[in-house]
């Protein structure tokens, strides 16, 4: 008889700063003190491309964070959006770090923590610094296969197929498992957990993990030097709706040339 | 060795990656290295736009995608030892460019804005947007060689000169992969491409059904535009193709005219628009963001604005 392939699929998170909450101070630098947190736009496609892969194939969907200690109610976001158990490395160090450091800490956690595994899914980048860095660089710490920009893919036993989005089209790919994808925005529109689902994630379990239990970690590759409010030099200028304005609103654009 | 390398498989890419790479190995007092797929017509062109010498990479198999060059590629940069390498900020080039900074174990600057060179402290100073494009975030690669993945059209594409000579070396065939290539699906472009469009008119949330797209379009009609789009309309409503979808995760457009209607503005999205000459919006909604990035801005309805829009532009 044939054994089910039942995989077990990791989904990889950050829990960033929600860029709406950032503010700009008169002197035009820009304001932190009120900002609050998500999981990053894109990470929501991953885990619920996890959830779903579970839902249709069995198997179990973990998500995987490393962050500052004040992430467990990501953590717990991650939960109620359907993933079975939480992998949460937590360090009040953790709050800026730089891509291939995060990527050093999931490859520990995924390979002596987890150990056993049949995909993991990244979004396509943070949606706070974007790098787009971490997905990729995790799969060569890991040595498995890397499909980025992924719009769709289907795993049977051992084996993956995705449809990768490149300029020049779709490249349709195949891997042996365990590999590593990042998922395209468009491939499924997240889930909003309701009430129910929020009161289960509290009873799923979490492996907490602390800096002390992993090797240390390299010095940041790349270095941030500043951070500053970047400038949109817009005239702003408004105009009304009857057909004068109008015809102002027109006159404006002819007169900077972008009418003929 | 050393030099400053560009990794491209598309020749528009390559000319501006040369362009810029060219510009900082003068400062820096090095080489410009171009590493071709594929075809060899391109190795006298390449030079001639500026590259020093061509790295070539042997022919694909019909079941191979250019990845399968990174562990080749890797091996050369350890030889080589570039001081900088820069790709660009495309989907492959994206991937590729993280891949071979893992295992040189070294910083990248992802879609990477600026890069100056700074004489002083002997460093490559590098700007990116971060938080959405709310922010420019610089950076330094505190490691050898620094790499930057650029967008596409950042700059433009190296002027040729003449009588240009250049070293060309052929690099060794890959080694087998497990990772195939069963199909490519070439993209029918269902759209022009907006990001070489002079004008822009792009629609947002605040169109209510796909049939008014038609309003839209008549006004692009008139203004000999293109249409685009804001996430929302492409990716949960499916009324306009993903490849005219503007924003940091889609396309990024510098026309003269940017015209949005109904759009409200994320910073996802103005980060796609920033580089526009002249930004107009229509839009009901008067503390909607757009206005706050625009040139010109009406406060009104799409439906009552752009009729009277088409019959002013008709005078």
């Amino acid at each position: 008889m044939r054994c089910r392939f039942v995989p077990t699929v990791i989904a990889c998170f950050k829990w960033v700063v929600d860029e709406a909450y950032i503010r700009l101070r008169p002197s035009g630098d820009l304001d932190f003190s009120s900002v609050d947190y998500k999981i990053g736009e894109y990470d929501r496609n991953a885990i619920e491309a996890a959830v779903r892969s579970k839902e249709a194939l069995g198997g179990k969907a973990i998500a995987v964070t490393v962050s500052m200690p004040e992430a467990t109610k990501g953590v717990k976001d991650a939960l109620s959006r359907g993933t079975d158990e939480a992998y949460f490395v937590a360090d009040s160090s953790f709050g800026n770090l730089e891509s291939s450091q995060t990527a050093f800490i999931l490859a520990e956690v995924v390979r002596t923590r987890i150990q056993q595994y049949d995909l993991i899914i990244c979004g396509e980048g943070s949606s706070d610094l974007y790098a787009q860095q971490v997905g990729p660089r995790l799969a060569e710490k890991l040595g498995i296969p890397c499909i980025s920009f992924v719009q769709k893919f289907s795993i049977t036993k051992g084996q993956l197929v995705a449809e990768r989005r490149v300029e020049e089209g779709v490249e349709v790919i195949t891997a042996p498992l365990p590999a590593l994808v990042t998922v395209l925005p468009d491939i499924n529109v997240p889930r909003i957990p309701g009430v129910k689902d929020t009161l289960m994630a509290g009873r799923k379990p979490t492996v907490k993990i602390t800096k002390d239990e992993l090797p240390p970690m390299g010095q940041p590759l790349l270095r941030t030097v500043s951070i500053t409010a970047s400038r949109m030099e817009r005239s702003c200028e408004m105009f009304g709706t009857d057909a004068q304005e109008i015809a102002r609103f027109v006159g404006s654009l002819r007169k900077r040339g972008v009418v003929g | 060795m050393a030099g400053v390398w560009i990794i491209s498989e598309n020749r528009e890419r390559v000319l501006e990656l040369l362009n810029i790479g060219r510009q900082l190995a003068a400062k820096m007092g090095t080489r410009v290295s171009a590493l071709l797929y594929q075809d060899s017509k391109e190795v006298q062109d390449c030079i001639n736009h500026g590259a020093d010498e061509v790295m070539l990479l042997p022919p694909l198999s019909r079941d191979q995608s250019p990845e399968i060059y990174i562990p080749v590629i890797i091996e050369e940069a350890k030889k080589g030892d570039p001081d900088l390498i820069l790709l660009p900020a495309t989907a492959r080039g994206k991937d590729m460019a993280a891949r071979i900074a893992a295992q040189l174990d070294v910083g990248l600057c992802s879609n990477c804005i600026a890069l100056n060179f700074d004489d002083g402290s002997k460093s490559l100073v590098m700007e990116r947007l971060a938080y959405g494009g709310v922010a420019v975030q610089t950076v330094i690669c505190a490691t050898r060689p620094a790499m930057a993945t650029i967008p596409p059209r950042t700059y433009d594409t190296a002027m040729p000169e003449t009588g240009r000579q250049g070293h060309v070396r052929e690099l060794p065939a890959p080694a087998p992969s497990a990772v195939k290539t069963l199909e490519r699906k070439v993209k029918e472009r269902a759209a022009k491409d907006i990001s070489e469009a002079r004008t822009v008119v792009c629609v947002g949330r605040g169109i209510d059904k796909k049939d008014d797209l038609a309003l839209a379009r008549q006004l692009a009609d008139i203004l000999d535009g293109e249409i685009a789009c804001t996430r929302p309309i492409a990716e949960e409503f499916h009324w306009l193709p993903e490849e005219v979808c503007i924003g940091l995760s889609g396309v990024q457009v510098k026309p003269d005219l940017y015209l949005g209607l109904g759009v409200s503005g994320q910073v996802q999205h103005l980060t796609g628009i920033r580089n526009a000459k002249v930004i107009a919006a229509v839009n009901k909604d008067e503390n909607a963001p757009i206005f706050k990035a625009a040139d010109f801005g009406i406060v009104g309805d799409l439906y009552d604005i752009v009729p009277k829009l088409v019959n002013e532009l008709k005078k």
